[in-house]
């Protein structure tokens, strides 16, 4: 409980510490990226299914936002349901294929992303309406009502900011309230003991496709802001790259908890910014923090620090 | 007529593992089902439980064909089986893995408004099964254990916690796969005083086991199999004087004397 | 139209061998000694460079395919005692010491080549004529010694004492276990000979295609794809497999679209996996 008020009380804080832009840009991409590490927790830490499937949504989600904006003349929150419904639909279908056919961890990872990779496949050809491997180009901001200004565009980093932290800190109080209700419980015993929990009258094909649902959903969302917030969009948002950046996240962060994918999108999406370094070398320290984190830390970094806790308690 | 098998049957690809079985059991009978290893006992259960579909033949509860639904439906019927290597949730504590259990009273009192739990809109509910998962534990002697984490009880303590998973569904039913064996004498014991609390509140019981004194004091009713056929049935006593019971269990030699 | 579907199709066996072997290598590797090596494409990329950086030093190319192979079971083998052995038996662990392999082998790459495809001259020009089809002499060499390398794998799994005892181990891990197998000189051997054999794969790949940093990445996903269409539980079923997805992908292109070429094998993967979860060779 401390640990949650001390990493968000620092978040919300940080601002008035913080001056320079350019970390305030670093934490406005973690905090993008840690809506996709917390959903995809919520199905691999949590449902114990290892999704490959968040980039298609993400993708969908961002090039469907700003394309209801232009041609409906929707602002961008309207926006960003009819994606939320897209990537519902997009899950369900995919889920309900997989979970009938009880692919496991392995093969569900796989099939799931053979899906993906046939939607980024067909959003890249889509020339038409997608541009292609062109791009999409995002000149439009959200808006949001603020008290005696009427309607106001987000603009600048410290407005970026809060707004993206705000939208993490929803997705991680509703996937919060999921997992500590009976569902999370299923979840739960699902990944634990898939057979038992049927035994014990638990419908694993509906549990598990609520929460490919739910987690899929809430991820959308992270499309929609990186779209706007970088004012670009192109095919390669839903390349495999993402997924395993999103599951680098998670496992060095710590799965199974709320926290921890956000821990390990500040780690993994700051750390490396954060060092003036070339891109490759960039790269290589990404690799080693990896490789470091598994062979010192193999529980994740707030795994770990649950079970020192734990012990010292005992 | 509660439960109703006929002539089941289960073939693995040339091996017969089940063969034309049938049997009743009556409501609030304690009916055991013995035989050797390798006579078809678990895979008669598997299949009256749904976990695992008959070649052919039929299972009927309460007049209703149940051999070819989900086991999770199954449960919902109110027909319960317990594992004979235990299963439990090994990374949740033992109060934990029994509040798992609860899904299907949460089900069948909220129904569809249980979406709405999620949000807290049912407090009060939640309150009486975390109650009742206190209940079921102290019933099976696990009271003192509530907080330990599954994976690190005994086995004589894990498979009490699957009879405690079981209980919780309220089953109308419970079937028994071989909760004795492995056990200690004391544990046997303990298990027996509990099956019997259980069968006085009202629950039927299928037990299959291999411990024939374990049966002989526990059922009413025993049906004897062997090679996947049944061989006998009838009071404990009179069964296991058949000879053929005799022999399938100690050799040719012995029916003789 | 013959010489183009002949064309595609040799074309996809090559390509479909080279997925067949990095499924090959991650089979044998998980299958053995449990650990993940997600990171596979990465050696067959060191070996395809390795052969190239010789080349441009004036080592023929047969010669320098040697070195090349010797080089990435090298650096399997470092892998292996630095990292890889940790993670025995931990999806999750193999996959993100992985993922950390493929960050720094392809950085080093870049550091070394840049990002710009490069190309070796041609190694052996020319095709030779059979009837109206033209086939390119490189290719075929390239298919030749592919074949023989899974002829001599099947016979190095069913006649060598390692080999069976892989064999033995991929079909039936538990009675394996009881013969005395796992042992740390097998997860050794395993590990230089699925690391080397993905060098080979890549110094092949070489004197046929061009070569970029990321290409280990690609290979890998395609491994693991054919590795699962040929069976996870069978050796020689993830070779097949492998080939199966390269033909499907290059004779599909024919007919349909090329740009959706990944989508037709990802579509027979899908389908196949649905009706026959234990793919194509595989027991369950």
């Amino acid at each position: 409980m401390t640990g949650q008020a001390l990493l968000w009380g620092t978040l919300y804080a940080l601002p008035i510490f913080v001056r320079s832009d350019f970390l305030l840009t670093i934490f406005i991409f973690t905090f993008i990226y840690g809506i996709l590490a917390v959903t995809f927790d919520l199905i691999f830490g949590f449902t114990g299914q290892l999704t490959m499937f968040h980039p298609a949504v993400f993708g969908v989600s961002a090039y469907m936002t700003h394309l209801l904006a232009v041609h409906s003349g929707l602002p961008f929150w309207a926006a960003t349901l009819p994606s939320a419904a897209a990537a519902v639909v997009l899950a369900v279908v995919v889920g309900s294929i997989c979970f009938k056919f009880r692919l496991k961890t392995f093969y569900f990872a796989v099939v799931t992303l053979a899906f993906a990779e046939m939607i980024r496949l067909g959003v890249m050809n889509w020339n038409s309406v997608t541009n292609g491997t062109l791009g999409l180009v995002v000149a439009g901001k959200p808006t949001i009502y603020w008290p005696g200004s009427g309607v106001v565009p987000i603009k600048g980093p410290i407005a970026w900011y809060y707004l993206t932290l705000v939208c993490l800190s929803v997705t991680a109080l509703l996937c919060g309230l999921v997992l500590r209700s009976w569902m999370g419980r299923c979840f739960a015993a699902i990944r634990l003991n898939e057979d038992l929990a049927r035994t014990l009258g638990v419908n694993v094909y509906r549990y598990k496709l609520l929460s490919f649902a739910i987690g899929n959903a809430l991820a959308s969302f992270a499309g929609g802001l990186y779209g706007y917030y970088t004012g670009y969009i192109d095919p390669g948002y839903l390349g495999i790259n993402q997924s395993m950046e999103v599951l680098a996240m998670v496992l060095l962060g710590g799965q199974g908890t709320l926290t921890g994918p956000i821990v390990g999108s500040l780690v993994l999406t700051g750390l490396p910014h954060a060092i003036d370094l070339r891109a490759e070398l960039r790269a290589v320290l990404y690799g080693a923090i990896l490789i470091f984190t598994i062979l010192v830390m193999p529980r994740g970094i707030v795994g770990t620090l649950n079970a020192w806790r734990s012990r010292r308690v005992s | 007529m509660f439960l109703e098998v006929r002539g089941l049957t289960k073939r693995f690809s040339g091996l017969v593992a089940v063969a034309d079985v049938s049997f009743t059991v009556a409501h609030g009978e304690i009916i055991g089902i013995i035989g050797p290893n390798g006579s078809g006992k678990t895979t008669l259960l598997s299949m009256m439980a749904g976990l695992l579909a008959p070649t052919s033949g039929s299972v009927l509860w309460k007049g209703r064909e149940i051999h070819r639904l989900r086991p999770d439906i199954i449960a919902g019927l109110g027909v319960v089986k317990t594992f004979q290597s235990p299963q439990v949730f090994a990374e949740l504590s033992v109060f934990e893995n029994v509040r798992v259990a609860s899904h299907l009273r949460l089900k069948r009192e909220l129904g569809l408004r249980r979406g709405l739990e999620v949000l807290g809109a049912a407090r009060d509910v939640e309150h009486r099964l975390a109650e009742r998962v206190g209940e079921v534990l102290a019933l099976c002697n696990l009271g003192g254990a509530t907080q330990q984490l599954a994976g690190n009880l005994s086995y004589g303590e894990e498979k009490m916690l699957g009879i405690a998973m079981a209980l919780m569904c309220e089953p109308e039913l419970l079937l028994l796969d071989e909760p004795a064996s492995g056990l200690g004498r004391d544990e046997v014991r303990n298990l027996e005083a509990v099956l019997d609390k259980v069968h006085a509140a009202g629950t039927t019981l299928c037990v299959v086991d291999h411990k024939i004194g374990f049966l002989r004091g526990l059922a009413d009713r025993v049906i004897a199999l062997n090679y996947g056929q049944k061989i006998a049935e009838g009071p404990p006593e009179d069964v296991l004087n058949v000879p053929a019971v005799i022999e399938a269990y100690l050799g040719a030699g012995h029916a003789r004397a | 139209m013959t010489q183009l579907v002949l064309g595609q199709i040799l074309n996809g066996a090559i390509i479909g061998a080279m997925y067949g072997i990095i499924a090959l290598g991650i089979t044998l590797t998980f299958g053995i000694t449990g650990i993940v090596n997600f990171a596979l494409g990465e050696f067959m990329m060191i070996g395809a460079y390795a052969t190239y950086a010789l080349a441009e030093r004036g080592l023929p190319y047969p010669v320098a395919v040697v070195p090349a192979c010797l080089i990435a079971a090298a650096a399997g083998y470092l892998s292996n005692k630095a990292f890889f052995r940790f993670t025995r038996n931990n999806l999750v662990n193999g996959l993100l010491v992985s993922i950390g392999l493929i960050s720094i082998f392809e950085s080093a790459a870049m550091l070394l080549w840049t990002a710009t495809p490069v190309e070796m001259h041609f190694v052996l020009p020319g095709a030779l004529r059979v009837g109206d089809i033209g086939l390119p002499k490189m290719k075929l060499v390239v298919f030749a010694v592919i074949v023989a390398v899974i002829v001599a794998t099947y016979l190095g799994l069913a006649r060598t004492w390692l080999g069976r005892a892989a064999f033995a181990y991929a079909q039936n891990p538990e009675a394996a276990m009881l013969m005395g197998v796992h042992t740390p000189r097998l997860e050794t051997a395993v590990m230089l000979y699925s690391t080397g054999l993905a060098g080979l794969g890549g110094a092949l790949y070489a004197s046929l295609y061009s070569l970029e940093p990321a290409m280990g990445g690609v290979y890998v996903i395609k491994g693991m794809e054919a590795a699962i269409l040929g069976g996870i539980g069978s050796l020689m079923g993830s070779l097949w497999g492998g080939v199966i997805l390269g033909v499907i992908e290059g004779v599909g292109s024919i007919f349909l679209p090329t740009a959706f070429r990944d989508a037709y094998g990802l579509a027979v993967l899908v389908a196949i996996l649905l009706f026959r979860p234990a793919g194509l060779f595989g027991d369950e």
